[in-house]
């Protein structure tokens, strides 16, 4: 066995795995195609975001890096939907990207026991029991390993589009990996087609930046990991402009020369982040489409049009971008262009990441039809947790949908599977008001602990954090403010922590952290209370656990599409069988009632 | 449950009282199977049967019939246990229910069964009390996640509203899953909340008409001893020949029995004689009996000369008893020569239906358990709108609405996350 582990992929994904599996003690090597790309910001040059800065922080929480890497890195930072509740906001910084993806190869080159190598992983080589045994690269390597995890982002058989023009590239000029989707496929696995898109980048100093609204930073960037303390970086503003009726006039007249719509493309594309072309035609009513220009960093002059996403000919995008405001002399550096890939089925794996067909076989990122660094990052750890625990023998961590937003995006995407790139938002959460951005440490620091990934300290920090908190609880309980117990008077809508720094000057002597975090506590009690009534609802069918090679075939009275659609999922839980889309209630009662038998006969 | 016994043998109806094609009794405990067969045609095929086979045959001069076996240590309750698979009509029911009794059967509590499964060792009590719970949503949800068995126009109303909802959430999960700098300027779909809350209003108030149609309008005779209620009882019972067997009240109080007058079903109750009593226990009866007076559809009032003024008002029906002896004006009966009994009849069933809503044509809430879901989405709605304007956050606020939706997923199907982002994706712009 030349490794313990090998990582395909050095993206946001892999760079989680790997240092996942070489912190917890394995010998792990990371194969990429460019040792040059190894944490690429491909897209939008940015971290966070809505339900995504929380993922951000739950990698943290469990010990993973990417809170670091953009602490590091970041040149803007925001919290977003400050007025919509705490429940749901958000931070979201841009980064420097080239700062970013340095000090990402950094890091990996710094962890003991993580080797990096550069090739291309043509095909998987599997024992005869099926379990995976190792792979065979594109110049004849064939190094075996215990475990792997496969991160191909957009570059399985990747191919992008820009008009009429189209090549094996996974990036601009950065060659697709061919041959293993059509090697996977010959193993038996689901393959799909999926699409995104990317818009393009122009030169800084040929805009008008005048003629366009200035976007700050917070004036104090908060920092997104548990342990940095606090961030000292110089911030850069974004820039806000607008389309107009001239841009979508000529995005209209060219329509057919996209190759969304002239059916080059099958893959699906994502919804939630349309191409402006998408928004033209799918919102014909609208006079303008907003667009947010933003830094790629300090030490460049490239600028993102975040908004302006598009695959039509060179030609046709330079026509539209030169009529929007403050983009009439733009100087295009990169043009914009969608990319087509390979993912396999998530429904195909358990939901600790590991393959159904292939023991011993992790997925993670794009490959499970996921979107974004955050989604990527996060199932990375957990497929690195988890092929960890494997390699030791210890069951896998499986976080549930009320403990992270991880937990809710790994059980989607392994139940229902997903038809377009698969993004986090908070409405996928049903237990939002327990999955704040500030209270990630609690939930999942001691389990990123418990599996020996996150260190003491982490978890003494936590244990003060707490302490912390509950002195604060016990300082108000004791003291009255406005005719009323202090703890109670906090209660009420108006009332804010930090008014009461007058009347009880000892709170001044407790993080502005562990003030916040008390006063949301009180606020939110009643509400959260009512989610536990839920969640203990919820907790009673997860914890209803369905054994390994169960035989559904065995269950008497079962319907037919129920029997089909549960072989097909395998879940681990009456909770997670409840969730297979077409799985019919009356089913999940007989699958208990069976289950519950069967421990009879066995007791 | 501690006061069940699992050593006799309990019948029920397992699907609801309502009129439908088919309708299931269940018929539980040691010895139930030879009990049954005399009174049914293939009892030979029955008594030999296999544990989980279908016996086909004829309940002798009710109805025919396909009986599931099950066999001790099988089945549901996992004792032996038939299921009576019959044709749905109520009086049908009702005579199989009574041939139930007839046999010595017991008719069972509620959660019986469930408590002989857990009592025989097929789950634990967190077990029971999870079939349960789902069996009560189930019966529900499963008739309506096909909506099949809701009549049309209410299936309608109930997707219209239901449409509605997701597109009044969907504008409010639209802010919270993009930033504000990406969306255009949000207002709060108060209106929209507000006349989704009056609709949902005016179905729940439709429950009054689906209750008296399907559990039963309850109409209660009453007056003092000796007035002839209990010949008016018999008669009544009598012209309807739906002879069915007393459904013993919790006392002695009262005898309850079912009839369909002009095609609507009434519960109808023969109440112990109202008059002042110095006996304590006959005056706990008339105490009690005044309880059903104020649950009472409508109160038919039997009085004579010399009772004193009888009781008005809009749920009472004064009728002058024994007309045979003295004659009245107005509506008087007498149940020695069946003199009035049509014109009475004819007053109960219009009392009945003017008592009634207006309902929206074919839209009527039948169901208690979709009534109280209703009720759950109108407190759930107006909770979340005085939650808004006293300022309460918007993460706050969706919460309580998502409750609301929730209550309405269990009428029409549950609402998944994934159709409120279809429909934030269909109506809004989003995404940068």
């Amino acid at each position: 066995m030349d490794y313990d582990a090998i990582v395909i992929g050095g993206g946001h994904a892999g760079i989680e795995a790997s240092l996942a599996l070489a912190r917890m003690g394995f010998s792990t090597l990371v194969i990429t195609q460019s040792l040059d790309a190894i944490g690429r910001l491909s897209c939008n040059p940015a971290v966070g975001g809505l339900a995504k800065g929380n993922i951000v922080r739950e990698v943290d929480a469990l010990g993973g890096e990417m809170g670091h890497l953009i602490d590091k890195s970041m040149i803007q930072f925001r919290i977003l939907n400050r007025r919509r509740g705490p429940a749901v906001q958000s931070p979201r910084a841009q980064a420097d990207k080239f700062t970013y993806s340095r000090i990402a190869k950094q890091t990996l080159e710094a962890q003991k026991g993580l080797h990096l190598f550069m090739d291309t992983v043509v095909d998987l080589l599997e024992n005869p029991d099926h379990s995976y045994a190792g792979v065979i690269t594109e110049r004849g390597h064939r190094i075996t390993s215990r475990v792997l995890v496969l991160t191909t982002g957009t570059f399985m058989e990747g191919r992008i589009f820009i008009g009429e023009y189209d090549a094996q590239y996974g990036r601009l000029d950065e060659p697709a990996a061919i041959g293993l989707g059509t090697n996977l496929r010959r193993l038996g696995f689901e393959v799909g087609r999926l699409k995104t898109g990317t818009p393009a980048r122009v030169r800084r100093s040929s805009l008008d930046l005048e003629a366009m609204e200035k976007q700050d930073a917070d004036p104090v960037p908060l920092p997104f990991s548990f342990s940095d303390t606090r961030i000292d970086r110089p911030m850069v503003p974004c820039y806000i402009t607008w389309t107009n009726e001239h841009v979508h006039e000529t995005i209209r007249r060219n329509i057919h020369r996209s190759p969304l719509y002239g059916g080059k493309i099958v893959g699906k594309g994502p919804r939630y982040c349309p191409s402006i072309e998408d928004k033209v035609v799918r919102f014909p009513q609208r006079d303008r489409h907003q667009v947010f220009i933003e830094p790629e960093g300090v030490g460049t002059e490239e600028m993102y049009l975040n908004g302006l996403s598009s695959s039509l000919p060179e030609e046709v995008q330079s026509a539209f971008i030169h009529q929007v405001r403050g983009l009439e002399q733009a100087e295009i550096m990169r043009p914009g262009y969608a990319v087509e890939y390979d993912f396999l089925n998530p429904r195909g794996l358990y939901p600790s990441l590991e393959s159904k067909r292939m023991s011993g076989l992790f997925v993670a990122g794009q490959t499970n039809g996921t979107s974004g660094y955050e989604e990527a990052a996060c199932q990375g750890l957990l497929a690195g947790i988890n092929a960890a625990q494997k390699l030791k023998g210890e069951p896998p961590l499986v976080l549930k949908r009320n403990e992270a937003y991880i937990g809710v995006l790994i059980d989607d995407l392994v139940t229902m599977g997903t038809n377009e790139p698969y993004r986090m938002f908070t409405s996928r959460a049903e237990y939002r008001l327990l999955l704040r951005h500030d209270t990630a440490d609690q939930r999942l620091t001691p389990k990123g602990y418990q599996v020996g990934l996150q260190s003491g300290e982490a978890l003494e920090r936590l244990k003060r954090k707490m302490e912390g908190i509950d002195a604060v609880k016990e300082l108000l309980r004791s003291r009255s403010y406005a005719q009323k117990n202090a703890l109670q008077a906090l209660k009420m809508p108006e009332v804010e922590i930090d008014q009461m720094v007058g009347a009880i000057p000892e709170l001044a002597g407790y993080d502005e952290s562990v003030r916040y975090q008390v006063e949301l506590d009180v606020k939110y009690q009643g509400y959260i209370d009512r989610e536990d009534r839920e969640i203990s609802r919820f907790e009673r069918l997860e914890g209803m656990a369905i054994p390994a090679g169960f035989d559904y075939d065995k269950v008497q009275g079962l319907s037919f599409e129920s029997r089909e659609k549960l072989k097909k999922v395998l879940p681990i839980s009456v909770g997670q069988a409840s969730r297979v889309n077409g799985v019919r209630m009356s089913d999940i009662a007989l699958l208990i009632l069976h289950l519950q038998r069967k421990e009879h006969i066995h007791a | 449950m501690d006061t069940y016994r699992t050593d006799d043998i309990i019948y029920a109806l397992a699907t609801g009282w309502v009129r439908s094609a088919l309708a299931v009794i269940r018929i539980s405990g040691k010895g139930c199977i030879a009990r049954f067969a005399p009174v049914f045609t293939a009892s030979q095929k029955l008594l030999s049967a296999q544990n989980g086979t279908l016996v086909y045959g004829e309940v002798k001069e009710i109805d025919q019939v396909v009986v599931s076996v099950y066999r001790d240590g099988h089945g549901y309750t996992g004792e032996e246990a038939l299921e009576i698979s019959c044709h749905g009509s109520l009086v049908g029911i009702q005579k199989l229910l009574d041939m139930c009794g007839r046999l010595g059967f017991r008719q069972a509590g509620r959660g019986e069964f469930t408590y002989r499964a857990f009592a025989h060792g097929r789950m634990d009590l967190t077990q029971a009390e999870a079939v349960e719970e789902l069996v009560d949503s189930m019966s529900d949800k499963g008739q309506s996640q096909a909506l099949g068995r809701l009549n049309g126009s209410l299936k309608m109303k109930l997707a219209e509203v239901r449409k509605r909802f997701l597109q009044a959430m969907a504008a409010i999960e639209v802010q919270l899953d993009y930033s504000e700098d990406e969306l255009d300027e949000f207002i709060f779909p108060r209106t929209q909340l507000e006349s989704i809350v009056h609709d949902v209003e005016r179905l729940d108030a439709t429950y009054q008409v689906g209750r008296l149609y399907g559990e039963g309008a309850k109409v209660v005779l009453a007056g003092h001893t000796n007035v002839g209620k209990s010949s008016l009882f018999n008669l009544l019972l009598h012209e309807q020949r739906a002879i069915v067997s007393p459904v013993p009240g919790t006392t002695r109080d009262w005898l309850e029995e079912r009839v369909v007058i002009d095609s609507i079903p009434i519960r109808l109750y023969d109440t112990a004689g109202l008059r002042e009593s110095g006996d304590i226990v006959e005056s706990e009866g008339i105490s009690r009996t005044r309880g059903l007076l104020a649950e009472a559809d409508l109160v038919v009032y039997l009085h004579e000369d010399g009772d004193g003024h009888a009781p008005e008002g809009e749920h009472v029906l004064s009728v002058w008893a024994k007309n045979d002896l003295v004659p009245h004006k107005g509506l008087a009966i007498s149940t020695k020569t069946g003199e009035g009994i049509k014109e009475l009849l004819a007053a109960i069933a219009a009392r009945l239906r003017k008592s009634l809503p207006e309902s929206e044509g074919e839209v009527v809430i039948q169901s208690r358990r979709q009534h109280e879901l209703l009720g759950e989405i109108v407190k759930d709605i107006t909770s979340a709108l005085a939650l808004e304007s006293q300022g309460v956050p918007l993460d706050i606020v969706s919460s309580v609405l998502q409750e609301g939706l929730s209550a309405l997923g269990e009428i029409t199907g549950a609402v998944t996350s994934a159709e409120i982002l279809e429909t934030i994706f269909s109506g809004f712009c989003v995404g940068k």
